[in-house]
């Protein structure tokens, strides 16, 4: 009989509004929870996107500055010419780097990083413009999204650092919700706020990998700390990890919660609604064991159908919220979503135990007498 | 018989564990409405902390800089003498700030590094224990960081490569970022750039005057309230919009729970709505017993979402003290406009059911 009567299946979907409704319920309940860690994982990426995009296999950086994202390093000019020396090494770089406000001429202000970078080799700066050309002295090139949020374009001026600088061309990619990131001359960078350096960007040789090359490097300037362009980016994502951590599991906390509620709203009623069927399968000789099988075939189909919705949904509402607002990246990952899939799984096992004591209950004899 | 009959009541009341999860799970969207809004009040007064307890009446920053975020040193040490050659102004004192990246216990913390000169103003301004760092390998934090990594005075913090000994706890934490305070002089070496300054507190018993004068010889300065406001601007253009949509996902979950509580009674007793209108009863008056059903449902929810609430932020303030929770008068009333919205967008799909009924439904059996 099993086989043949897809009991959990018609009764769920017997009244489709309320099999709507109970989707619709708990596929808001996860779409919090999906959406959340879509706008965390879509940072991670805007975050890393300056490291994945830079030719550098190697980066050196201040002692125990492990990351560019709201960090300060400095390191001494000669540190370059320090890894030069090393085995394997076939260029390093140097780049600036500070955080501060760019600031239009209509007092409109962008936060953004700032990098020196030499602009005859390229190496610091953005793989490609989208418009305009390279800074020269007194120049700067700005993110799209940044220019658009300042009201300028190519040819105009913005001040930073007590200085103004005149928009040579701009690139696209790396302005996020908090900040963007700009570019101007390394030579124009020290002369505002002082010779140092921030990181050193190495090349490997061919042949060398990234981590051989980091630990020849970390051999030779062991008061640094140098990292892989793999460790680096790895160290700046759990950097956003970390910091959203706690904010996604009070958030994941209750989006499950409110899931569990509707799931078990839906089953409770539904096992009620169905306990006179249930008694007949078990007059007709219908283990307990089949009855608990329906219920939660059930919860599962709640829970499949509330997640694909919710993954629907979520991909739709990043799509619009990356058109609202290109500065937020929402990014829905299979990952994600099997995550809070099987957490929803989980929940809807837990969504069936009432039910299911319900049924494991029911009385056969239930089943020959009038229903009022 | 509309008067006498609490038709929509009863068939709410007659399923007590139903009506228990769907009160519970409308308290649970309403509680994720008050606790974002809560913290979204929490995080406005975190922004403004720093700018309204420094004691400054006045604030010179690097130029076209509008408050306090930025987190880089720019100023040259001469503005401090400007500002200082002032004859109403009481006191002057530079501030260097940086943001840092704490690796502790395997995790990043992110740190508001605050570097003063020490007996100046500028650095911590509500001591929990111990003092403000004095020497240039001290550091003062703050108590939610020192509870949450187990880090007490005399305990030793690494700060981008050097290890500071601490030597006071504050009161001072902010939204996903700690504070820590430094000397001006630490901060200095930290950075590898000294003669340069964040930004110089200004005290003043006339700012309006003051201000004037530092302004015309091409100092940036702005008085307490507008920094605190410029920093609660950058602060809200962060999370506002990520906080607006999680707001607008617990209104749609809140909204389908009502709906299917109040759909899942009205079908289950079918046949007795089928009487009352077999009884003559109109269709507004069937409408309004779909919606009565929804309000009720949407009061118990916010009564539960109350208590919710109370008890997640007691929850939240013992295990994650750095999210100030905090429940506004306007928030109280942005919940009660919420649950009604809810209840109003909820009746649409039981009132139609409802409207639709065929009154020889009364004399159908149950199925």
């Amino acid at each position: 009989m099993s086989r043949r009567v897809p009991l959990a299946r018609r009764a769920l979907f017997q009244d489709r509004r309320r099999a709507a409704l109970a989707a619709g319920g708990v596929a808001a309940a996860l779409l919090l929870v999906l959406m959340l860690q879509g706008i965390f994982d879509g940072a991670m990426g805007q975050v890393t996107a300056y490291l994945r995009s830079s030719p550098a296999d190697v980066i050196v950086s201040q002692r125990d500055v492990r990351t560019m994202h709201m960090s300060v390093s400095a390191l001494a000019p000669e540190t370059v010419a320090g890894v030069q020396q090393v085995d394997g090494v076939a260029w390093a770089e140097g780049i600036r780097y500070t955080t501060t406000f760019l600031v239009a001429a209509d007092g409109r202000q962008q936060l953004s990083y700032v990098i020196g970078y030499d602009p005859a080799t390229g190496r610091g700066g953005p793989r490609r413009l989208s418009s305009g050309r390279v800074p020269g002295r007194g120049e700067i090139i700005v993110e799209e999204i940044a220019a658009r949020r300042l009201g300028v374009r190519a040819g105009d001026s913005i001040g930073l650092l007590g200085g103004s600088y005149r928009i040579s061309g701009l690139f696209r990619g790396g302005t996020t919700i908090t900040n963007s990131v700009a570019f101007i001359g390394t030579e124009d960078f020290a002369a505002r706020a002082g010779n140092s350096l921030a990181y050193v960007l190495v090349g490997a040789k061919s042949g060398v990998g990234s981590g051989e090359l980091a630990r020849r490097v970390a051999d030779a300037l062991p008061a640094d700390t140098v990292q892989s362009k793999e460790r680096f980016a790895a160290e700046e994502a759990s950097l956003v990890k970390d910091m959203s951590a706690d904010v996604m599991r009070i958030m994941s906390t209750i989006g499950l919660l409110i899931a569990l509620a509707v799931i078990g709203l839906t089953l409770f009623s539904l096992t009620l609604a169905k306990l006179r069927e249930h008694a007949v399968v078990k007059a007709l000789g219908g283990r307990t064991r089949y009855l608990a099988a329906v219920v939660l075939a059930q919860a599962a189909w709640s829970v499949v159908l509330a997640v694909a919705l919710a993954a629907v949904l979520a991909v739709a509402m990043a799509a619009a919220v990356g058109r609202v607002n290109p500065a937020i990246a929402v990014v829905i990952t299979p990952a994600s979503v099997l995550r809070t899939g099987v957490a929803a799984l989980l929940i809807g096992a837990v969504g069936a135990v009432v039910p299911l004591r319900r049924v494991v209950a029911v009385d056969p004899a239930s089943a020959f007498r009038r229903a009022s | 018989m509309s008067g006498r009959v609490p038709l929509a009541r009863r068939n709410l009341l007659a399923d007590r564990r139903r009506l228990g999860a769907g009160v519970v799970g409308v308290g649970l969207a309403v509680m994720l409405i008050l606790l974002l809004d809560g913290m979204w009040a929490g995080l406005q007064g975190q922004a403004t902390v720093y700018s309204q307890r420094s004691g400054a009446d006045l604030y010179v920053l690097q130029p076209g800089v509008r408050d306090l975020t930025a987190g880089a040193g720019t100023l040259p040490p001469r503005t401090l003498d400007t500002v200082r050659s002032d004859p109403d102004v009481a006191w002057a004192t530079p501030v260097r700030t940086a943001y840092v990246i704490l690796q502790l216990h395997a995790r990043k913390v992110a740190a508001y590094l605050v570097g003063s000169v020490p007996g100046e103003r500028g650095g911590p301004w509500s001591m929990a224990a111990g003092r403000a760092p004095a020497a240039d390998d001290e550091v003062t934090i703050d108590t939610v960081l020192g509870d949450r990594h187990g880090i007490g005075i005399g305990d030793r913090l690494e700060v981008m490569g050097r290890s500071l000994r601490v030597v006071g706890l504050s009161h001072s934490s902010g939204f996903m970022l700690s504070y820590a305070f430094v000397t001006h002089a630490a901060l200095d070496q930290l950075t590898a750039s000294p003669d340069k300054t964040s930004f110089v507190l200004v005290g003043t018993a006339d700012p309006g005057a003051v201000a004037g004068r530092l302004s015309a010889q091409g100092l940036n300065v702005l008085g307490r309230d507008q920094v605190s406001a410029n920093n609660l601007t950058f602060a809200t253009g962060i999370f506002g919009s990520p906080l607006r949509l999680m707001v607008g996902i617990g209104l749609a979950a809140g909204t389908m729970i009502i709906a299917l509580t109040a759909y899942t009674a009205i079908v289950e007793r079918r046949r007795e709505y089928g009487i009352v209108k077999a009884m003559g009863a109109t269709r507004r008056r069937m409408v309004g017993l779909a919606l009565a059903q929804t309000v009720t449902l949407a009061a118990l929810g916010l009564v539960a979402g109350g208590v919710l609430f109370v008890a997640g932020r007691a929850l939240i303030n013992a295990t994650r003290p750095q999210f100030a929770v905090v429940l506004t008068a306007g928030a109280a009333g942005r919940a009660v406009t919420a649950a009604l919205v809810m209840a109003l967008v909820a009746a649409v799909i039981p009132a139609r059911r409802l409207a639709a009924l065929e009154p020889a439904a009364a004399f159908r059996s149950a199925s």
